[in-house]
């Protein structure tokens, strides 16, 4: 189960999975963002306008910074392949991943750093101030947010000895008392934290606004234009849906295809974008609720999620 | 079997959520968000004793669980209120260390916590036992927070930790010590709040602020 | 029956004073109450020394000869307090440094305090003895405040916190010992009793006690002023009222000492005596060493005597972890003798700020020249706590450094010399510039009135005589020490 398995249905799964994330991540961002509108009393976009502004953004002339080098260039398309192949080595349909090794933890916190340094790089690359101050930000928010990832996730993984997501997908499966442990409630808060603050949500940042001096991801992408924002854009979805499908998944594996039965992949299907949609809705509606936190108040935020994460392995050793 | 699993889940659950209640006292800024860490606490407090005294079917520490409730959740989050809105600058301001600091010690805390009941644990056997270190790393941040905060408030939530930690561990090794102890330790708690608002208040009326770096008086 | 009066009278007297509210002669309620505690102490002693008598039907409280000695200090040393007090009540309530409720207040948290104190004695379980020091350490937090100046206040609220923490760590010391005696089998009414805990600590667990009385200890010693819990013992017992101190420095802390006595005998039976010992002589030397250094530096007379008493803790503490029948004999007889002459000490203090309206050593430099009956009582006791015969610390001290000699402890003991020499250079300077330096054209030959001089006469009296007459201490001294030693 941890080991790869070239079966052509193993193949048709993951390759089902990218598909399905390349065509719903954008949607599940509108639909996020309508959930708000109607929240907040507007009647707002559809929900397909996430992919009327990629196509948009794609018919439009590319430009880029006359000192810019290989890396603004790059980081669009490393942004996209790095979260791509995550959601290829994840376990999201199917507790059996098509990788020759398998699914495992770290490379998974690993591409997405990858995304998020790409990032950061292309910024500094425009060689303006605004893209070394969103720059900055990120790191700052990175440097404390990744290890509280990897942390939170091996939470989960310690008692099992093997750093691979299949097996804590299936021991979550076989675990009768889901979330009534500490170690997984603290991973669970430290979890949502980090994902709040890398797909750049309220409380850390703000994704309805478009001002770079108080955003962290506006400032990043201000010099991209044309296909490589639409890129970037298509980027940001994907990871926002990812890292929301791994929660789900982690936490709240019912649903997912553990054989390969004739139904299992339709209902892992179904559900898989059931829960996603869910917790989207629910992100949405919880940042009706909060304010912006000052910059300055976002590394106690991360510290705080990194103590949470931390917590969580040692309840997991002292319960275990 | 899967009674005894979930109860030691439940209990787990809420040993845990005693260290977590400390953490956020720690995390927190406002005075109002510490004393709502300090109810939580409470509640996981009572819960452990509650789910305890189902467990083992000792009516004592329903009795126990009860007075918690009463004296943890209600009383002394009330009487902490008061004394906030006496001086309403009483918020944390600036920490003596900060908060992502302090949040790392929290874990180190915890870690030391840990180590130094092994020899506890190792001694005597059964599942409440392992929890203790749940209990003594809330002692230790209780111990942290006397230290590193300068605000009445934050002295009077420190004091409380200690106990709370104390009364968890107290809890889990002996499943609850004979009703005189049992009163005598909440009780005592409670007395403790009362006369430190007492002073506080005679100590607000004196200096005007509720900050302990304003008494610098005495020393050598 | 005799021993039902001990605990009585304090707390008739606690609710007689509030009845009838502030009168000039209604402190001596309270000299009456402890009179009587005294007089109730020295009666069972003598009496019923070396059997165990339960009070009341409930099994809380006993009294055996340890208790009854304890008791007879607690009596002692309140007497001199309240006798003390009502000089003190007066001179305060006609500055109008007080109010006449305050007034009040004081009389009944001072007579509580004593009977908490008898209460801490006369246990019969650590958790009425837990129960006990904590109510010591509420009631006193209010009379180390009685004054309500800036000082007072700081000083009240640092006792507070330090000795509930404190009292925390000792609730969670006593626990853990009632885990190890529940896991030995006992009941759990049996398994917090001293009685049933010395029979069968043998079959504890090591580990466990260990931890048990390492928590104990640190819990318990910051109520006895222990270096490094220490912190608080300076400020309380300087801000505090005159009479208060004598209390707390004479009584208080040789009550919390008599707590960790017992526990180290039951937890020796069980741990073997090298880890209590180290234990105890880790921190008495760290409390000798530390108090006999900071005394070089004092400028004011209570100040000075709070770090004497952590000085004198330290010594006892020492012999304490020396164990056997010789040193334990000289901690108990050394708790009585430091008992009486701190008292003394403390009080004239107290009329020392009456008289001259300070408590430096400078400012009210020429004592002796300038009121000799008080500046005669000051020198006197500061005699007797440097241990000058015919005085009681005299013997005492003796009697402790033989005990621990016995227990092979002698370079604790040459260490425990040096700083206590150190302390002696300290104190006798510091006695020598407040009596005897003088300015010419002062007021001298001043008279001290009789109602103030006649408890530190007395306390002198009662101190000399323990010194030299083995009776009627003896036989109850033996059966005492022969409780706490395996």
């Amino acid at each position: 189960m941890t080991t790869g398995q070239l079966t052509p249905w193993v193949i048709g799964a993951d390759l089902g999975q990218v598909v399905l994330f390349l065509i719903g991540a954008p949607l599940l961002v509108g639909l996020m963002r309508s959930i708000r509108c109607r929240m907040e009393g507007r009647i707002g976009p559809p929900v397909t306008q996430p992919w009327k502004d990629l196509r948009k953004l794609v018919a439009k002339q590319r430009t880029q910074p006359v000192q810019s080098t290989i890396f603004f260039a790059s980081a669009p398309v490393v942004l996209v392949a790095s979260t791509i192949v995550a959601v290829w080595l994840t376990p999201l349909l199917s507790t059996q991943v098509s990788l020759v090794g398998g699914s495992d933890l770290f490379a998974v916190v690993f591409l997405l750093l990858l995304g998020s340094v790409s990032m950061s790089l292309a910024a500094l690359d425009t060689a303006t101030a605004f893209g070394g101050m969103g720059s900055s930000r990120l790191m700052t928010i990175v440097a404390l947010a990744e290890p509280a990832l990897l942390v939170a996730i091996l939470a989960l993984a310690a008692p099992l000895h093997s750093s691979s997501l299949s097996s804590i997908v299936v021991a979550s499966l076989h675990h009768p008392v889901w979330l009534a442990t500490p170690q997984r409630l603290l991973s669970f808060g430290a979890f949502v934290i980090v994902i709040l603050a890398e797909s750049g949500r309220l409380p850390v940042d703000n994704p309805a606004t478009h001002l770079e001096l108080t955003m962290i991801h506006e400032a990043l992408i201000l010099e991209y234009s044309g296909p490589d924002l639409a890129l970037v854009n298509l980027g940001e979805n994907l990871r926002l849906t990812f890292m929301l499908a791994l929660l789900s998944n982690l936490f709240f594996p019912w649903g997912i295809a553990t054989g390969t039965g004739g139904w299992s992949l339709p209902i892992a299907l179904v559900s898989l974008i059931g829960k996603v949609a869910v917790l989207g809705a629910l992100v949405s509606v919880g940042e009706v609720g909060v304010a912006k936190l000052r910059l300055f108040r976002v590394p106690e935020l991360m510290a705080g999620a990194f103590m949470l994460s931390i917590l969580a392995v040692l309840s997991a050793l002292v319960i275990a | 079997m899967r009674s005894d699993s979930l109860t030691s889940a439940l209990l787990a659950l809420s040993s845990g959520t005693v260290l977590v209640g400390a953490a956020v006292a720690l995390w927190r800024r406002t005075a109002r968000g510490i004393v709502r860490a300090m109810q939580l606490q409470g509640v996981a407090l009572a819960a452990t004793a509650l789910v305890l005294g189902l467990q083992l079917h000792i009516a004592l520490l329903l009795v126990t669980a009860s007075l918690m409730v009463a004296v943890k959740v209600v009383v002394i989050p009330l009487l902490l209120q008061r004394l906030v809105a006496l001086d309403p600058s009483n918020a944390e301001s600036d920490p003596v260390v900060n908060v992502p600091a302090s949040l790392v010690a929290v874990v180190v805390l915890t870690l030391v916590a840990f180590y130094a009941t092994r020899p506890l644990v190792r001694a005597v056997s059964g599942v409440p036992v392992t929890l203790a270190p749940f209990g003594l790393a809330t002692v230790l941040i209780g111990f942290f927070i006397l230290v590193a905060r300068r605000k009445v408030v934050s002295q009077m939530v420190g004091l409380l930790l200690i106990d709370n930690g104390i009364a968890l561990v107290a809890l889990l090794l002996t499943t609850g010590v004979p009703l005189l102890v049992e009163l005598g330790g909440t009780l005592d708690v409670l007395l403790v709040v009362v006369v430190l608002r007492v002073l506080a208040t005679r100590l607000h009326a004196e200096l005007g602020v509720l900050d302990l770096d304003a008494l610098k008086e005495l020393h050598d | 029956m005799v021993a039902l009066v001990i605990l009585m009278a304090p707390l008739l007297a606690a609710l007689a004073a509030p009845a009838m509210g502030w009168r000039r002669a209604m402190p001596w309620i309270g000299v009456v109450a402890d009179g009587s505690v005294l007089v109730a102490g020295l009666i069972v002693a003598l009496h019923d020394v070396n059997h165990v008598a339960p009070i009341g039907a409930a099994g809380y409280l006993r009294i055996d000869a340890l208790s009854a000695f304890m008791v007879m200090v607690i009596g002692a040393v309140s007497l001199l307090a309240s006798w003390g007090s009502v000089r003190y009540l007066r001179h305060e309530v006609d500055s109008v440094a007080c109010t006449p409720r305050q007034a009040v207040q004081y009389s009944v948290l001072i007579q509580l305090f004593v009977a908490t104190m008898l209460l801490a004695v006369t246990a019969a379980n650590i958790g009425v003895l837990w129960v006990a020091v904590e109510a010591t350490t509420i009631t006193t937090t209010f009379l180390v405040g009685h004054r309500r100046t800036r000082g007072a206040l700081e000083a009240s609220w640092k006792y507070l916190v330090i000795c509930s923490v404190g009292i925390a760590l000792a609730f969670l010391g006593t626990v853990i010992l009632y885990l190890a005696a529940q896991h030995a089998g006992g009941t759990s009414n049996q398994a917090l009793d001293w009685t049933w805990l010395s029979a069968h600590a043998r079959t504890f667990n090591p580990s466990v006690v260990r931890l048990a009385i390492g928590l104990l200890v640190l819990g318990y010693g910051a109520k006895v002023g222990l270096v490094p819990m220490h912190s608080w013992l300076p400020d309380a017992h300087s801000q505090a009222p005159a009479p208060v101190s004598a209390l707390m420095s004479g009584v208080l802390l040789s009550v919390a000492l008599y707590a960790l006595l017992r526990f180290k005998a039951i937890a020796v039976l069980s741990v073997g005596e090298a880890f209590p010992r180290a234990l105890f002589m880790t921190l008495a030397l760290l409390s000798v060493a530390l108090a006999a250094l900071l005394l070089i530096t004092q400028r004011d007379m209570k100040r000075a005597l709070a770090y004497s008493s952590t000085e004198h803790m330290g010594l006892m503490a020492l012999a304490v972890a020396a164990g056997g029948p010789l040193a334990i004999t000289g901690v108990l007889l050394h708790m009585l003798g430091h008992g009486l002459a701190k008292g003394v000490l403390f009080l004239s203090a107290g009329e020392i700020v009456i008289a001259d309206g300070t408590s430096d050593f400078t400012e009210a430099a020429g004592l002796l020249t300038r009121r000799p009956g008080l500046g005669g009582s000051f020198g006197l006791g500061l005699a007797a706590l440097l241990g000058f015969p015919p005085f009681s610390l005299f013997v005492s001290e003796i009697t402790m450094i033989r005990g621990e000699l016995a227990a092979h402890l002698a370079w604790a003991v040459v260490l425990s010399l040096v700083a206590l020499a150190v302390a002696f250079a300290a104190l006798a300077t510091h006695g020598r510039r407040l009596l005897l330096s003088s300015t010419p054209g002062e007021l001298v030959g001043q008279r001290t009135p009789a109602a103030a001089m006649a408890p530190l006469v007395v306390g002198l009296a009662l101190c000399a005589f323990v010194g030299v007459s083995t009776w009627p201490l003896g036989p109850v001294l033996r059966a005492a020490a022969k409780l706490v030693v395996s």
